[in-house]
């Protein structure tokens, strides 16, 4: 390898060249620029660019409705990593020195609210982003809907958004059991009864789903820590990924 | 160079491949440019919305409460967006509740929470098929009438099933005077009904108005029914021995004017629907329903100054227990006979809307190959839309009509312009025939 002498340029040539001579990235990224740019399409147009707007619409303020929830669900995810690292997923019942009844998973929310430095508002930004992803959610819903743009081509993307709108309910739901307080057993138990109403297959369902039949053992924080922090974020990610892409190569719905 | 030569005969000028690419593309690309225009909005938008987050996390602190315990008394109010649910959840019990194969396998119980189940499902399976049910090509909200008056439908169920969701709640807050809650669950249970079926009523006959139907069929049957409904609901509360209740009777008159109050106007909006053209009702349940709204706002200021606050306990307590017929049907008639009466801005500014400025009328229009404003630019169709050019684009139109013939969306502009010198004519009539 020649230099320059400069240790400054050598590095910095030395350093990327054995990593570029390892991992060949750039003739990919080459071929993906000429692919866009032989079809035409420029990454990123503006939606005014790409249909020559002149006129603005009045409903179009409304139209950032999706973009919101992203923007939500991006903060969810930030905060949501933040307090992994402290949330303690167990919600046996358990009895203190004082006698009272408590649990792992609620005393660790204590914790978070009260001792880590800026546990605080980290909990009240994912509890306040929850609030605005679901509300932007269900108004995204409205404003697609009343202005038509589930008809055809973009049947298939209202279908991604009526799974997704189910989804990030039950994000949420799911969510608010985590505290393990007394609103989570109430909705808990709510939800432990309407699975349970299922006709043949309800205990096997609320097995499935909460852990148990009942409350008493807990358990249920765990099943849906994982559901929360895992499973239901890979599905999600991945549909908002389709969901986005669809609106990217089918355009942004037209009221014409 | 070699291969400069190779790419013009190769990749130039052929289909798909632009003249100039990479970032040395100039050609013009129209519209709002991503940066930095658009993408400062986005900004904008993306801090604000931050911006209120913090806000709230700093200052409103999300709920924790005690840990969780089997001996569970306190009423769960689950978050809001779920809230739909449990009311569906609670409102079930009106089902008729059986069990199926009892004893074999395949025992299926139909109690409250199933039937809670199968009603949470069917907004649900609604939405999944709308697309494949609804296949019209309008798309505009106020084009397709019966889609937005079903999507309002929805919305207005969802805030009633929410409502239902913490009866509880409602119960306990507001109490009459003598303890009965003054909201009782059959009126609540109505709800379901009675709300969203006026929402859509309303939303369809206004939007149909809007595209300039007559709505006297709709309007006459739908507020005249109203009102015989509502003035059977105050003769059944006046006339039957159990109507009122003997502690009421001391507060007859009070109720009386109430009553009155919210009634009257409903009598005269459905009177002068009968007789009267569409200004007369238009202007008529405007005043009736400003009168009737700014009576009933004083009434209840000044009541409990007047004859005592326990006056105005009684007076609601007749008033909410029946607030789906009392309440919202003299409000939800006078506004119907007012948007189904109620003139739209313009006829053909709403089907001109419509136009996405293909430039074809521009094209064919003959004024433009003479005039010598229009062949400086001059558009007649988008500049006398746009009331632009001091109505030279107006008056120099031949209504010879070939722009409505190229139209793709058969917008029949002559129609417009004639509309709209007619209106100038009407207008100079009124002013006794002098010039503007």
């Amino acid at each position: 390898m020649s230099t320059t002498g400069d240790i400054r340029k050598d590095t910095g040539r030395s350093v990327f060249g054995w990593i570029k001579s390892r991992f060949p990235t750039v003739p990919y990224a080459d071929l993906t620029r000429v692919v866009l740019e032989t079809d035409q399409r420029q990454l990123p147009r503006s939606h005014a660019e790409k249909y020559e707007l002149k006129t603005i619409w009045y409903w179009y303020p409304l139209y950032c409705l999706g973009g919101i929830a992203f923007i939500a669900f991006i903060v969810l995810t930030i905060t949501g990593i933040l307090l992994g690292f402290f949330y303690v997923p167990d919600g046996r019942l358990e009895i203190n020195a004082s006698g009272d009844l408590t649990n792992p998973a609620w005393r660790s929310m204590l914790i978070i609210m009260n001792d880590i430095p800026f546990g605080f508002i980290i909990r009240g930004m994912h509890h306040w982003a929850a609030h605005i992803m679901i509300a932007a959610v269900f108004l995204h819903m409205c404003r697609v809907y009343f202005t038509g743009a589930y008809k055809k081509p973009r049947e298939l993307n209202w279908l991604l958004g009526v799974v997704l709108l189910l989804l990030t309910l039950a994000f949420g739901y799911s969510g608010y059991l985590l505290p393990a307080n007394n609103l989570s057993e109430g909705a808990a138990n709510i939800g432990i009864n309407m699975s349970r109403a299922s006709p043949v297959i309800g205990d096997v369902l609320a097995r499935l789903l909460f852990g148990d039949i009942n409350t008493l053992s807990g358990v249920y924080i765990l099943r849906f820590y994982w559901l929360h922090v895992f499973i239901l974020p890979l599905i999600v990610t991945g549909l908002i990924v389709l969901h986005m892409g669809l609106v990217w190569l089918q355009g942004v719905a037209e009221p014409h | 160079m070699e291969i400069e030569r190779v790419k013009e005969k190769i990749m130039e000028g052929r289909p798909g491949f632009p003249r100039q690419y990479g970032p040395q593309r100039v050609d013009h690309q129209p519209g709002i440019p991503l940066f930095p225009q658009e993408a400062t909005r986005d900004f904008v938008t993306i801090f604000l919305l931050t911006a209120i987050m913090f806000f709230l996390s700093a200052f409103v602190t999300p709920f924790l409460g005690p840990a969780r315990s089997p001996q569970l008394s306190e009423l769960i109010v689950p978050d809001w967006y779920l809230l739909f649910s449990w009311g569906l959840l609670k409102v079930a019990d009106i089902f008729p509740q059986f069990v199926l194969g009892k004893g074999t396998p395949l025992e299926a119980n139909f109690n409250a929470a199933f039937w809670g189940d199968l009603l949470s499902g069917i907004p649900v399976i609604a939405l999944l098929i709308l697309p494949f049910l609804d296949r019209g090509r309008e798309t505009r909200p106020a084009k397709a009438p019966i889609r937005s008056a079903v999507g309002l439908v929805g919305i207005a169920s969802i805030f009633t099933s929410s409502l239902y969701s913490i009866r509880e709640v409602v119960a306990q807050r507001w109490v009459s005077p003598n303890g009965a809650a003054l909201i009782p669950d059959g009126t609540m249970k109505w709800f379901f009904i009675i709300p969203p079926a006026l929402v859509g009523l309303t939303s369809y006959i206004a939007l149909r108005r809007l595209a300039f139907m007559p709505m006297r069929r709709w309007l006459l049957p739908y507020v005249a029914g109203l009102t015989l409904l509502m003035a059977v609901q105050i003769a059944w509360i006046f006339i039957t021995p159990g109507g009122l209740g003997a502690e009421a009777w001391p507060f007859v008159l009070p109720i009386g004017i109430a009553l009155f109050i919210l009634f009257a106007p409903m009598v005269v909006t459905t009177f002068v629907l009968f007789k009267q053209p569409d200004t007369v009702v238009r202007k008529v349940s405007t005043w009736a329903g400003g009168l009737g709204l700014v009576g009933f706002i004083a009434f209840t200021i000044v009541l409990p100054v007047v004859a005592g606050r326990a006056a105005l306990g009684w007076v609601l307590s007749v008033l909410w227990p029946n607030m789906n017929t009392l309440v919202f049907f003299p409000l939800f008639g006078v506004l119907t006979a007012w948007l189904g009466t109620r003139r739209p801005y313009s006829t053909y500014e709403y089907l001109l809307n419509e136009c996405y400025q293909c430039g074809k009328c521009h094209t064919v229009c003959p004024v433009t190959k003479v005039e010598d404003d229009a062949l400086g630019g001059l558009n007649l169709v988008y500049n006398s839309f746009k009331k632009q050019h001091d109505g030279v684009p107006l008056w120099t139109c031949l209504a010879c009509d070939a722009c409505s013939a190229v139209c793709p969306l058969d917008i029949q502009y002559s129609d417009y312009i004639l509309e709209e010198r007619a209106k100038v004519h009407a207008r100079m009539a009124a002013d006794g025939g002098r010039k503007e």
